[in-house]
């Protein structure tokens, strides 16, 4: 017999006794291999016996002496790389969990070796990593030796494999995987210069995760299961996987605070001034105040560790809190559709003294008024005004029970702020981080940029915030393509509810009047008409003059909708209330002034003043558009003889009877607007002459004012976003 | 000690076991502080064959008889006094003296007590006395070793159903007794005839043991200094030639046992509660406890290795295999051939496995030609013909001493030696460390004194 042979043999009978007498068919198997010790089938069957029974010490045992006496089997690579690749599996089933309970037997010797040789053999960069990464964190001693190179080939894949994204598997295992081995080995020493690049790294990849967009989430469960959408349960589990990783591998538990902890190391191995660990953010920033303020002081070397201390330092207070606030108000950015329970917000001027009969109180005089209406323009915007901004501090209100932790949220809005201009304070400062944020493409973050426009607002510089909000509106745009349709309209249109408000605030009513009813066709109806503008009436107002400027308003159509309607009684009343005569803006403010009834009654009254000063008043809108039983009764009485026997033309083209040269009409026509012009429509003219003539006018009114008030029931809301949707072009063109 | 003796005379015989027991601790416990190995002369033994045996010194007195329950309480007081007595040397030369048999007519008496003694310490857990006996096991001729585990095994496998788990769970309380606790039963069953096939309790007992921890079968070994010639008459270091003789042989005993015996084994009725029901169901029983003799040998190998024994050593003696393959072959031509060619098969197959490993682990001492001629008469087998011709010459695999399996993670510790149960001849006599070397030539330190 030859060895062959006999080897055959033992292994054959061996597995002829596995069904009936597995302990006989051991004996056999130990027989065989103390007879032919070098035989890799005996072993082989041994171990896989072993194996298939899942005896973890045992097969481990065996594992051992095939893999050191036999590691030129091609079986035993394939048996290494299964039981590697259990390792880096997230898989709870029994037989992943015996693998890696059957490694964990090896000694570590031979476990490092396992994996050095599994990492050969692997030819994909990101299961090679994986690999290493295996190897690295069981025996910190191999990471003086792989962590820096595998680090760097990470980085190198993420270059040639052009990741669009800073969240990508790569990054992913770079910054949360295998640079906290390296930067925590004591043994790797590394220059500042390259512990920058990996602190860059980090902080890129950090923030894109955090502020990652949701519709990458949407997708990805859209694509695995579309009942998954069905079922809210579901839906609102947080699920993102970064493609390339495992479900648990995406996942990153507590991202800020492990950017600050590999902030803090670097701080410490690059020997930064202070410990920023364990500091509030607060803290931090005053730290770096510190640091700054002596920054000039040193040489050329002391000066960049400083300066890149500040800046980072700074700059990741400054992200993190400005996308707490940015998170807060408005959350679906982050948290995707589930966010529907938290109100989204905007951060707008304050326009509650709209009803304010300030007119009458400043000054009688018409040239006087317009004076401080153009003071008002200038003082309203600090554009002109150092960027900086320093000791502007105004007050921003929220209502409580629209955001719960509105103090921190507004810290957050501070620090943010404070960081902002810290980063911007000095101009090595400055270079450095608009270099950061080039590389980084901020330019393209649409939760920045709605931090950095509130920010403008806030700072009252609305140019500048003017054309942060058309550079946001153009993000949202984009952004809110790819989102599902018909989601959240109105938060989307954050930009335009912000345009009207800063060009209101720059004196540009007809641009805010113009966004306004633009804005109109977001709005969800009905809105029930009881709620009111939660702001109040300021008891106090008296005692402290400093009103708040701003305030974070729902962004919903409920809030949102009487504020525009203030914005746009506010554009009107200024003209509405000039000496020279203009019935259209009168009209307008009169049916503005319906909301929110009676806050504006001084006005009202202030309006039939001037109506009864002309003697006649023409506005053809007035009963497609007022029902206030109040004005009403006014405009009736109006008529009568006690009234002063006004005449009011307000009926539709009624006004034709009238002379040609009535502002309204001399306006039109010099706009060249296309609109059917009555004059033009010989047929029409030809009916309202006859109708005027056949003395039916008085008649009409009547009619008209009993049909009024039988509209009275009519949900006010509904007859005023119709007014600004039909009468669209005639309010702009009032304002022309 | 005659005046020891005249004082203890006045006394009643359990006051004066006691206080016997107390003199000679005082006595040893002196001499052990100047001599380190004492002898024990006949003055003690003769004091204790009187006040603890009950062995009238005249001629012709009448023999005191303790009542069953005197005999009880002289039970607990040496249970007590092992107990109660810390240092080892000392319980170890009274315990040495108490059951050391003389080959005088106390010795039936002496067996007694002893077997009812270790049978008490079982049953109470004593370790001290478990220990004692252990050691007792080592250096008393095996014939009184077969005795004391044929007095344990009818305690506790024949006479209450069920109480053998009292005796399973020594297992932890003193490894060291289970240990040639196994050997004795092995020696006292032998499988020669259908009454010597150990009863199915006391087979399941000893293979749960040794599938628990292979390295039980070890300990004595393992703490116990080498000799190079193993004294004869003796219990071995190990029970692994019992062990062997119990796989090999079972199929064919087995099959020679007669029906009507199988199912009427005198004690069968009474242990079944947890016996295993039929002779057949003992015979998986056998394959696994083979599969744990293989293991065994294979830890062996490294041990041998480490104590540079390899190869030295017959833990397998050769005359033992030669008488084994002499029963085999008497046994196979017993049974009708035709009949039992499947016991036949697998007890050769079992042999030529056990030898093969046991020659490959380096203690069983023989060389293939030798092995032929000792096997010459057994009926043929493909895998015994295999091992007597051992493996085709092939080069030899570079990495691998042959035959030679190494620890994997720590170098084996051999069985724990915990201090409480110091090596065997934790005699005061014997350097305490080099306990495991090997020191050639030199004797067996205890002698059962004559």
């Amino acid at each position: 017999m030859s060895a062959q042979g006999d080897c055959e043999f033992l292994v054959r009978r061996a597995r002829e006794l596995v069904g009936q007498d597995l302990w006989a068919a051991k004996a056999w198997l130990i027989t065989a291999r103390s007879l032919y010790p070098a035989d890799f089938n005996i072993q082989y069957e041994m171990y896989s016996l072993e194996r298939n029974a899942e005896r973890t010490s045992s097969a481990g045992r065996l594992l051992y002496d095939i893999f050191v006496n036999f590691p030129e089997q091609p079986v035993v690579w394939r048996e290494i790389s299964v039981i590697t690749s259990a390792l880096r599996n997230d898989s709870q089933d029994k037989q992943t969990q015996f693998l890696r309970g059957l490694f964990e037997t090896l000694p570590g010797r031979i476990q490092c070796e396992m994996l050095l040789k599994a990492t050969e053999q692997c030819f994909n960069t990101l299961e090679r990593a994986e690999m290493l990464l295996l190897l690295l964190r069981r025996f910190p001693e191999s990471v003086a030796q792989h962590g820096v190179g595998l680090g760097e080939s990470l980085l190198e894949a993420e270059n040639i494999e052009d990741q669009e994204s800073p969240v990508n598997c790569y990054r992913k295992l770079f910054v949360c995987d295998v640079l906290p081995l390296i930067i925590n080995n004591l043994d790797v020493r590394l220059p500042a210069a390259l512990l920058y690049k990996y602190l860059n790294k980090a902080a890129e990849f950090y923030i894109n995760y955090v502020t990652r967009s949701t519709q990458v989430e949407s997708q990805y469960q859209g694509a695995q299961d579309t009942p998954a959408l069905l079922s809210p349960s579901k839906r609102s589990s947080q699920r993102y996987i970064i493609e390339g990783l495992t479900e648990k591998s995406s996942h990153i538990a507590d991202p800020w605070e492990r950017v600050f902890k590999i902030l803090s190391v670097v701080g410490v191995r690059c020997e930064w001034q202070v410990d920023t660990s364990r500091r509030s953010f607060g803290d931090i920033l005053l730290k770096m105040k510190d640091v700054c303020r002596y920054i000039g002081n040193y040489d050329n070397e002391a000066h960049t560790k400083y300066k890149t201390q500040v800046i980072y330092s700074t700059m990741l207070v400054f992200f993190k809190n400005a996308f707490q606030y940015v998170s807060s108000i408005q959350p679906s950015l982050f948290q995707g559709p589930n966010a529907a329970n938290q109100i989204p917000l905007v951060l707008l001027e304050n326009v509650s003294n709209v009803y304010g009969d300030t007119d009458t109180d400043r000054s009688k005089h018409v040239h006087k008024k317009r004076k401080l209406a153009e003071g008002r323009e200038k003082t309203m915007s600090s554009d002109d005004e150092d960027p900086s901004g320093k000791g502007r501090s105004r007050l921003i209100t929220i209502h409580a029970a629209d955001l719960l932790n509105s103090v921190e949220v507004l810290e957050s809005f501070r620090l943010a702020r404070e960081s902002w201009e810290l980063l911007h304070s000095l101009d090595s400062l400055d270079k450095e981080f608009t270099r950061i944020c080039v590389s980084w493409k901020t330019d393209t973050w649409l939760w920045l940029r709605i931090f950095l426009t509130d920010m403008i607002i806030y700072q009252g510089q609305y140019k500048k915030a003017i054309a942060s909000l058309h550079h946001l509106a153009a993000l949202q745009g984009s952004h809110s393509q790819q989102q599902i349709p018909g989601q959240g309209s109105l938060e989307n249109q954050r930009a335009l509810i912000q345009l009207a408000a800063c060009h209101f605030a720059l004196g540009e009513y007809r641009f805010a009047c113009e966004k306004v009813l633009d804005l109109m066709c977001y709005m969800v109806l009905p809105i029930q008409e009881g709620t009111k503008l939660q702001e109040e009436q300021p008891k106090l107002k008296s005692k402290f003059r400093k009103v708040s400027e701003l305030k974070l308003w729902p962004c919903t159509s409920t809030a949102v909708m009487p504020y525009c309607l203030r914005l746009l009684l506010a554009c009107f009343k200024l003209r509405a209330f000039t000496d020279n005569r203009d019935d259209m803006a009168l009209g307008h403010v009169i049916v503005l002034l319906q909301h929110e009834w009676p806050r504006g009654e001084n006005l009202f009254l202030k309006a039939i003043n001037k109506i009864c000063q002309q003697g006649n008043f023409q506005y053809e809108n007035f009963f497609n558009y007022v029902t206030n039983i109040d004005m009403l009764e006014e405009f009736a009485y109006l008529r009568t003889q006690e009234g002063g026997k006004i005449h009011l033309e307000l009926l539709p083209n009624q006004g034709m009877l009238i002379k040609t040269s009535s502002p309204p009409l001399g306006f039109l026509q010099q706009e060249f607007i296309p609109v059917p012009q009555p004059s033009i429509q010989t047929a029409d003219r030809h009916h309202t002459v006859t109708r005027g003539i056949t003395k039916g006018v008085k008649e009409d009114f009547r009619l008209a004012m009993e049909r009024q008030v039988s509209r009275c029931g009519e949900s006010l809301m509904m007859v005023l976003h119709r007014f600004c949707i039909n009468e669209k072009i005639l309010l702009l063109q009032t304002l022309a | 000690m005659s005046d020891i003796r005249l004082s203890l005379l006045r006394r009643d015989a359990l006051s004066a076991a006691k206080e016997v027991l107390y003199h000679l601790d005082i006595f040893f416990s002196s001499q052990l502080q100047s001599v380190p190995l004492p002898i024990v002369d006949k003055g003690p033994v003769e004091l204790l064959e009187e006040f603890v045996f009950q062995v009238p010194k005249e001629r012709g007195s009448p023999a005191k008889r303790l009542n069953s329950l005197q005999e009880l309480q002289l039970l607990e007081i040496m249970c007590n006094y092992f107990q109660e007595q810390s240092k080892d040397s000392v319980r170890q030369i009274i315990f040495s003296s108490l059951f050391s048999p003389q080959g005088n007519k106390a010795d039936d008496c002496r067996m007694t007590l002893l077997g009812k003694l270790v049978s008490m310490a079982v049953a109470v857990c004593r370790v001290p006395v478990l220990e004692c006996a252990a050691s007792w096991l080592q250096r008393t001729p095996t014939v009184y070793c077969v005795r004391l585990a044929q007095a344990l095994v009818d305690d506790y496998c024949s006479l209450v159903p069920g109480s053998i788990q009292t005796l399973k769970q020594i297992f932890s309380a003193s490894p060291r007794f289970c240990c040639q606790f196994i050997t004795s039963v092995t020696m006292l069953y032998d499988m020669s005839s259908d009454d010597l096939i150990p009863p199915p309790d006391l087979l399941e007992m000893v293979v749960s043991w040794i599938f628990e921890d292979p390295r039980l079968i070890l300990i004595t070994f393992l703490n116990t200094p080498i000799a190079a010639s193993l004294p004869i008459g003796f219990l071995e270091l190990t029970p692994l030639s019992g062990l062997i003789r119990w796989c090999v042989k079972a199929p064919l005993a087995y099959k020679r046992k007669k029906p009507a015996l199988a199912n009427g084994h005198p004690n069968g009725k009474l242990a079944k509660s947890s016996a295993p029901a039929s002779d057949q169901d003992c015979q998986p029983l056998y394959s696994k406890l083979h599969l744990s003799v293989l293991q065994v040998l294979m830890l062996l190998q490294g041990h041998l290795t480490e104590k540079n024994l390899y190869g030295r050593l017959g833990l397998v003696p050769f005359d033992h295999v030669v008488s084994l393959v002499d029963e085999i072959s008497r046994l196979s031509d017993e049974l009708n051939p035709l009949n039992a060619s499947q016991e036949v098969e697998l007890a050769l197959d079992r042999l030529a496995q056990a030898l093969q490993v046991a020659m490959a682990a380096g203690t069983f001492l023989c060389t293939r030609e030798d092995l032929r001629t000792v096997c010459s008469r057994l009926p043929h087998n493909n895998l015994l013909q295999l091992v007597i011709s051992g493996p085709v010459q092939q080069p030899a695999h570079a990495a691998l001493p042959p035959g030679f399996y190494s620890p994997i993670h720590t170098p084996p510790l051999g069985y724990p030696t915990h201090a409480a149960h110091p090596a065997i001849p934790a005699h005061p006599a014997l350097p305490a460390h080099p306990v495991q070397t090997f020191i050639p030539g030199m004797a067996f330190p205890y002698r059962p004194i004559h």
